[in-house]
């Protein structure tokens, strides 16, 4: 059934999320293959600036950054709250995530204040699926933009 | 560390990662996404798929492992795009095989395939932008 238009424009948030250092580890440790809370189980290699307090140290960046996708941690929120939005009624069982865009600015890090806002801006129907996307913005604390994403989900006819 | 004029169009790189059984167990812990669909396998086969899957998130960070790998540091990705065409399912190996398609200043676009043991593509248009210092 087409998601009613009318729910373009809802909002979720603001959400705030602080980055911790062992957030960003257990993250690129178990997408490493390896697991969470465990720095040298992964198989996979992390990306040493993203894992290795040392290693980070010595990088530009002087302290650990965010893997790119990290982001999920901190601004899904807004799309997981669309997905099950009692007004909106849709069929989770048969909703998957189908597209999936990420822009970053400032590079995220241990101690950011980050602040995420999303809000509806389409919903589509092709044959039996119908569509939603949710846009999210997330700012740190010193106002720059780390992130702007575009999260799609597909309902399944 | 890589600078702008060590990339080239026509680079590869390649990257290999398996959905094992706790995979989207782990990954729920450290990304929030608890959805049953990924973390139980009466769930996932009620949704119509032989287990679990995994969440796409994940997939999506394995390219962008494979693109930060290439680029030489993790705040290098600045952009990343993907379709998830087909659910990776607990117990798949993917392959991820990326190129350079072009290098324009600081601007180096990546395109990706990613495969899963059968050769089945389970991401389409998966692309990439890096920025890099010169």
């Amino acid at each position: 059934m087409p998601i009613d238009p009318r729910h373009v424009g809802r909002r979720y948030g603001p959400f705030r999320n602080t980055v911790c250092a062992e957030q960003i580890r257990a993250f690129a440790v178990a997408v490493s293959g390896g697991v969470p809370g465990y720095f040298g189980t992964a198989h996979g290699d992390p990306h040493p600036w993203s894992v290795d307090d040392e290693a980070a140290r010595r990088s530009p960046h002087g302290a650990l950054v965010a893997p790119p996708t990290f982001g999920v941690t901190f601004a899904m929120k807004p799309f997981a709250l669309a997905c099950s939005d009692p007004e909106l009624g849709l069929d989770l069982i048969r909703l998957l995530h189908a597209e999936q865009e990420f822009e970053h600015g400032a590079p995220v890090r241990p101690g950011d204040e980050l602040t995420t806002e999303g809000e509806i801006v389409e919903v589509r129907s092709r044959g039996p699926l119908d569509f939603l996307t949710v846009r999210t913005e997330t700012v740190n604390g010193a106002g720059e933009r780390v992130l702007v994403a575009r999260w799609t989900a597909v309902i399944r006819g | 560390m890589k600078m702008a004029s060590d990339f080239h169009a026509g680079d590869a790189f390649e990257l290999v990662r398996e959905a094992d059984r706790y995979r989207p167990i782990y990954y729920a812990a450290v990304s929030g996404d608890f959805n049953p669909i990924h973390i139980d396998r009466e769930f996932g086969q009620a949704a119509g798929f032989p287990d679990a899957i995994l969440q796409g998130m994940c997939t999506m960070a394995w390219l962008a492992d494979a693109c930060t790998a290439y680029l030489g540091d993790p705040a290098r990705v600045k952009r990343l795009r993907v379709r998830f065409s087909r659910p990776v399912v607990v117990g798949d190996v993917v392959t991820f095989r990326g190129r350079c398609v072009s290098v324009e200043g600081p601007v180096v676009r990546l395109e990706v395939e990613a495969r899963n043991q059968r050769g089945e593509e389970v991401l389409k248009g998966a692309a990439a932008e890096g920025w890099v210092e010169s």
